[in-house]
């Protein structure tokens, strides 16, 4: 058994430590607001907060996660309304909006640590983050907006 | 929701009709049945296209698939113009499948195109009916009462019912057939209100809270989880021997699954079906297509070009043998395109609970009227049995088309009994994909001595989709494979033959479709004929532009913002091309100018700009509108840059997003979108602007550097070797 502490909550997974935290994120917790892209690292759909950092929860293990403070989109914000979230509306990012919650997981990292990040600062924190409908300007639309406080 | 009498009111008396080819008319007729619901408080649904409840709440139902379009919004939009609603009561929703909805099928940037008309009259055909009983509960004349923001005013008095009163009190009897329905005259595009406004997409807000719900978010009681044991060939393979040994010793395996369609596992967890899917020791027979690769596709691309002298001509005009032979000058080259992959974000996946004889499939569908006579057939039950519930599209792009997923998980839930949910990896999601062709193209040319293009000639070799769809026409030729390869030049002797070839790699629709080869050979052979010309790309094109004067005004558009004749630093050129896509018959006038910059030393292509000019009539939502151009352009560049799907031993070579790289943030250049206003019947825009980008990057290179790269993607390597080719 681990413990999990997930947006406040502590949940007690049954599963083999080394199973990827966003099986059970998703599949078994039913938080499937993080989603599964690739399951290696390469596109940032399943992108969640571990003590405040991204990181893929695809490759990052149960027992890696385990005591730690997670942080999934549905727990961004209490009523949904994050700075890149309201952004993310005002500026009509998502089209499919199936990567959607990975970026903005990826942004609110960023601006954590750089709360008014250059564009070559939100281009190298945002490239591992795979758009298949490619609303990448729009993305670099909202993180801006979101950073100016609007 | 819905009461099931209400349900079975809308099964008996609504008809649809899907008119091939030709999109979806809604009939509308209110039976007596219907009527008596109608009037006691119940929902009024004068349509299969919208309901509207007591509440004032008016919801139009989305039949076709939300992949990222904002169709929803788009389609809703449509209705409540012309119903005059207040767009704050509009919602919308997206039915289960049902005979009446007729063609449930989402693609080709058909979907406002289809639908513009019979939703708007399905609109106006409600707002008549409510004014006519509200003129009656009224008291009052009809020709007194207007529509306005959702209720109906008698002019003399002031006096208003809204919608949802109306509906809630006064039993509506009127019958509108599908002749009343053609008979109203439809507002005009200066008195709109509400299509062509800004008006921001219902399905954003759950998309960035993770509320939205996709085909892989369902869970269901009792639910357990599918691995499937896949061939290593894409088509032809088959299981000799299943030995599940080891399967049964991991914790949570629950059945193992060999039919003669599947072999699969399934377990009580995601992970542990993985775990005991990889333990299963399966014997394969990989079929007839073992073989099969790149070289020996292109192989046979190259001998059929040559020899398959009997196929089919898909455009014939003039003579273009005498045209080649009067020629001043002539030209020849030969173009060829990788496998490009769907990649859409959500790996395919599916739940199937299969109860009391009825399968209940969750997905997102882009086609379920095809995918339930795929199930219906496959599964021996009649269609009535498959109710596809349908979910928002993590990405479509014409993968979910395609019913692969719901049938082999409607087939596993067969066989356990219990609720099934199948993901798939993305390994397994790329390996299992309908690609686009790979194709090879042999243009020819002729100048007459003043520079006009005389003659031309393409020799198009490709795969052809159409057959799993029935699209094949009686000359065997697939209208999906060949479009744009008819372009609308204006030149006297032009014959394009349509040889088919089919490889043992599964082709389908990967967006846009044809027009991504047919416009990469089409508009850089023009590219190369101006320069044969001597004459400006621009300009020569335009002269063959008479016939298409909007397609001519995109053009000059394009050329105009993105200062055509500007110069430009060293190894920093601009192309252009301008596209009829999709088809012919509904062609989006689109024209894009890309300024590339080369790395003469690697051949490395850096774009630094974009500037695209539209022209697709009728714009409903624009900033939806912009969205999507700026979506298929940036597709269009990362198929054009990166996407290079090859073949091994009869599977694609590929795995993931690792070595089948596309676009990422630091790939994007400045885009800049104009879309012309417009009063034309409207035409879609998810696809063209994606086929313009790979012709105009071409362009854009030669200018750069005067290496012509004729094979697709235009990869740092192809683009070194024609640049060392020219020295």
């Amino acid at each position: 058994m681990a413990q999990l502490l997930i947006n406040g909550k502590t949940f007690m997974v049954d599963a083999d430590p080394a199973t990827p935290l966003l099986w059970v994120i998703r599949e078994r917790l039913q938080l499937t607001g993080t989603k599964f892209g690739c399951g290696i690292a390469q596109c940032g759909a399943c992108t969640v907060h571990l003590d405040g950092a991204a990181v893929r929860s695809c490759q990052t293990t149960l027992a890696q996660a385990a005591g730690k403070k997670i942080t999934t989109i549905e727990g961004l914000h209490p009523k949904g309304e994050h700075p890149l979230q309201k952004a993310w509306i005002a500026e009509q990012v998502p089209q499919c909006g199936y990567c959607q919650s990975g970026q903005i997981m990826q942004a609110a990292a960023l601006l954590a640590k750089s709360p008014n990040p250059t564009d070559e600062e939100i281009v190298a924190a945002m490239s591992g983050n795979i758009c298949r409908c490619a609303t990448y300007l729009r993305i670099k639309r909202a993180i801006k907006r979101a950073a100016r406080g609007i | 929701m819905k009461s099931t009498r209400t349900e079975l009111s809308r099964r008996d008396f609504l008809k649809t009709t899907a008119v091939a080819g030709a999109g979806l008319t809604l009939s509308f007729t209110i039976p007596g049945g219907g009527a008596r619901e109608a009037s006691a408080a119940a929902a009024f649904e004068p349509n299969a296209a919208l309901t509207i409840t007591p509440d004032g709440i008016i919801t139009v139902h989305i039949t076709k698939a939300e992949m990222g379009q904002g169709v929803g919004t788009a389609l809703a939009q449509i209705v409540a113009e012309e119903l005059e609603a207040d767009w704050k009561d509009v919602r919308i929703d997206y039915p289960m499948n049902d005979p009446k909805y007729g063609l449930m099928l989402t693609g080709g940037s058909w979907s406002v195109n289809w639908t513009f008309d019979s939703l708007s009259r399905a609109g106006a055909g409600a707002r008549m009916l409510l004014t006519e009983a509200a003129a009656k509960q009224m008291n009052v004349a009809v020709a007194d009462c207007v529509a306005e923001d959702g209720r109906i005013r008698h002019l003399p008095t002031g006096r208003s019912m809204p919608y949802g009163e109306i509906v809630a009190k006064v039993p509506i009897t009127r019958t509108l057939s599908e002749e009343d329905l053609k008979k109203i005259e439809l507002k005009k595009p200066s008195q709109y209100r509400i299509v062509g406004k800004w008006i921001p997409r219902l399905d954003i807000p759950e998309k960035v809270t993770g509320k939205a719900k996709f085909g892989i978010d369902t869970f269901l009681p009792g639910m357990v989880y599918a691995k499937v044991a896949y061939p290593p060939t894409r088509e032809g393979g088959k299981h000799t021997a299943v030995d599940d040994t080891g399967a049964r010793k991991v914790k949570g395996w629950i059945q193992t699954v060999v039919t003669d369609d599947v072999v699969a596992v399934v377990a009580d967890t995601y992970d542990n079906a993985v775990r005991a899917r990889d333990a299963l020791r399966v014997s394969w027979d990989p079929g007839p297509n073992a073989g099969v690769s790149t070289a020996s596709i292109f192989e046979m691309y190259a001998k059929k070009a040559k020899e398959d002298l009997t196929a089919p001509s898909w455009v014939e005009q003039g003579d273009v043998k005498a045209g080649l032979a009067q020629a001043a000058k002539t030209h020849e080259a030969t173009f060829t395109t990788d496998y490009v992959a769907h990649m859409q974000m959500e790996p395919m996946n599916c739940v199937v609970r299969l109860d009391g004889g009825a399968y209940d499939i969750y997905t997102g569908s882009q086609f379920q009227t095809m995918a339930v006579g795929a199930l219906s057939k496959k599964l021996g039950v009649d269609p009535s049995k498959i109710r596809i519930h349908q979910h928002y599209l993590g990405g479509g792009f014409g993968r979910r088309l395609e019913p692969d997923i719901m049938v082999e998980t409607a087939l596993i839930a067969r066989e356990v009994k219990r609720p099934v949910k199948l993901i798939r990896s993305r390994e397994e999601d790329l390996r299992r994909d309908y690609y686009r062709s790979a194709t090879l193209q042999v243009l020819r040319g002729g100048l007459s001595a003043d520079g006009k293009v005389i003659a031309w000639e393409n020799t198009l070799v490709a795969a052809y989709p159409g057959e799993r769809y029935g699209g094949l026409d009686d000359k065997g030729r697939d209208q999906f494979a060949l479009n744009g390869s008819d372009h609308v030049y204006e030149i006297p002797n032009q014959f394009v033959r349509a040889v088919r070839a089919e490889t043992g790699m599964s082709v389908g629709y990967v967006r846009a479709v044809a027009p991504n080869y047919t416009f990469f050979a089409v508009e850089t052979f023009i590219d190369e004929l101006a320069h044969l010309a001597k004459a400006d790309p621009v300009q020569f094109r335009l002269a063959m532009l008479g016939g298409a004067p909007r397609l001519a005004r995109v053009l000059k558009l394009a050329a105009d913002r993105a200062g055509w004749d500007s110069p430009l630093p060293p190894n920093v050129g601009r192309g252009v091309a301008c596209v009829t896509a999709q088809e012919r018959k509904s062609p989006t006038w689109t024209a894009s100018v890309v300024e590339a910059q080369v790395d003469p030393a690697s051949g490395a292509v850096k774009v630094r700009k974009i500037v695209c000019a539209v022209d697709c009539g009728i714009v409903v939502n624009p900033d939806g509108a912009r969205s999507q151009i700026e979506g298929s352009l940036l597709f269009g560049l990362s198929n054009a840059l990166k996407e290079r799907g090859t073949v091994k031993n009869g599977a694609l070579e590929q795995s993931n997003f690792h070595d089948y790289q596309v676009l990422r943030m630091s790939d994007v250049p400045e885009v800049e979108v104009h879309v012309v206003p417009s009063t034309e019947y409207p035409t879609g825009l998810g696809e063209p602007g994606t086929t313009t980008i790979l012709p105009a990057l071409s362009n854009a290179i030669f200018a750069a550097t005067g290496a012509r790269v004729r094979s697709a993607p235009l990869t740092a390597e192809r683009v070194l070797t024609a640049i060392q080719q020219k020295a």
